[in-house]
């Protein structure tokens, strides 16, 4: 059965590049616009890794990481974040909520997918 | 018409023209604020309507590149493959030829020479598709990319645009205070909420290839900053 992975941005163009990226290698996608829509798709499914952007309204990636970290039930769920975002403080900041790597936009799909698969559940 | 200098303005203008740049910024701006906001929308808007047709692509690239694949296995390799056409021409026809001779034999070897002239036309064929599927994949990694400016022009417009915003509004508040009007202040706010280096070098006017105050933070040019924890 194909690995599930959350993807959480607020940009709906640069979700389906990376749907696009994540499907074509066999992945299952959940998507979400911003952290609180994310947050609500941790009901107790089976996620094998979530990849989420940092800059969002209502939620963002951060406290995302924050919020998702505190349930039992994901508390090991691997996160890549994939932002624009290039500062060594937010990056610092991503890694202290948790995250297990940091990737800046634009990437190219060889690249997440390698980060994918290092990072995702089995 | 000459100003008359007033004492706080360096520019040396007059209270009526101050009040009338200020009614001017006030009309103005929000037209810019609307046409940059109507900008970004329609940028989206192309955006996701190339990846929809390109979403639609996919799918059709892959099953060109799974026969492309197809064709040169069924060209070079298998019991049926025109290569082994060739040999099986050469191992049949090898022992008629040491016993026949003259024009008979002449003749076979033609036969044998435009068989082994014909596979190698049809694998030379077959090559042209590797190349095209591999040249395909790469322009496909660089669309992926290419997708993705979106996101950065977005966010950076975003930013301009609320700050256009913010600046129409402090322009029509009655009781405006002095420490509104801070351009120190106010350009430190703004740079408080830059996400990419090639922002703060905008803000700073540093030009391309001069030394940023951000340097080895990854800009536009790609995913070299890639950090496991």
């Amino acid at each position: 059965m194909a690995q599930t992975i959350l993807v959480v941005d607020d940009s709906a163009s640069l979700r389906q590049v990376v749907v696009m990226a994540l499907q074509g290698a066999g992945y299952e996608v959940l998507q979400a616009g911003d952290g609180q829509a994310a947050l609500a798709l941790l009901d107790g499914r089976k996620i094998h890794m979530v990849v989420c952007d940092v800059n969002m309204p209502r939620m963002n990636g951060i406290e995302f990481v924050k919020a998702a970290k505190a349930i039992q039930a994901y508390r090991f769920l691997p996160v890549l974040m994939l932002t624009t975002e290039s500062q060594e403080a937010k990056k610092e900041a991503g890694k202290a909520a948790g995250a297990k790597a940091w990737m800046v936009k634009p990437f190219s799909p060889a690249s997440l997918l390698n980060a994918v698969s290092k990072l995702c559940l089995p | 018409m000459p100003c008359t200098p007033s004492p706080d303005d360096p520019f040396g203008r007059t209270p009526d023209v101050e009040r009338a740049l200020v009614r001017l910024c006030a009309q103005v701006l929000p037209v810019w604020a609307r046409q940059l906001a109507n900008s970004r929308s329609q940028s989206e808007t192309a955006v996701a309507e190339m990846l929809t047709a390109f979403a639609e692509i996919g799918p059709h690239l892959d099953m060109t590149a799974r026969q492309s694949k197809q064709i040169t296995a069924a060209l070079t390799e298998g019991q049926d493959g025109i290569t082994q056409l060739a040999r099986a021409c050469d191992r049949e026809l090898e022992p008629v030829l040491q016993q026949i001779t003259g024009p008979a034999a002449d003749a076979v070897r033609r036969v044998i020479t435009m068989v082994h002239k014909a596979v190698d036309a049809l694998e030379e064929i077959s090559k042209p598709f590797e190349y095209e599927t591999q040249m395909v994949n790469l322009q496909v990694d660089r669309m992926y990319q290419g997708f993705q400016y979106q996101d950065r022009i977005s966010q950076m417009m975003t930013l301009l645009h609320n700050d256009i915003e913010r600046l129409c509004f402090v322009l029509t508040l009655p009781d405006v205070g002095l420490e509104d009007l801070d351009h120190a202040a106010w350009l430190e706010r703004l740079q408080s909420q830059y996400v990419m280096r090639e922002q703060h070098d905008l803000h700073d006017d540093v030009d391309e290839g001069q030394p940023s105050a951000h340097q080895g933070e990854p800009g536009a040019q790609g995913d070299r900053g890639m950090t496991f924890f």
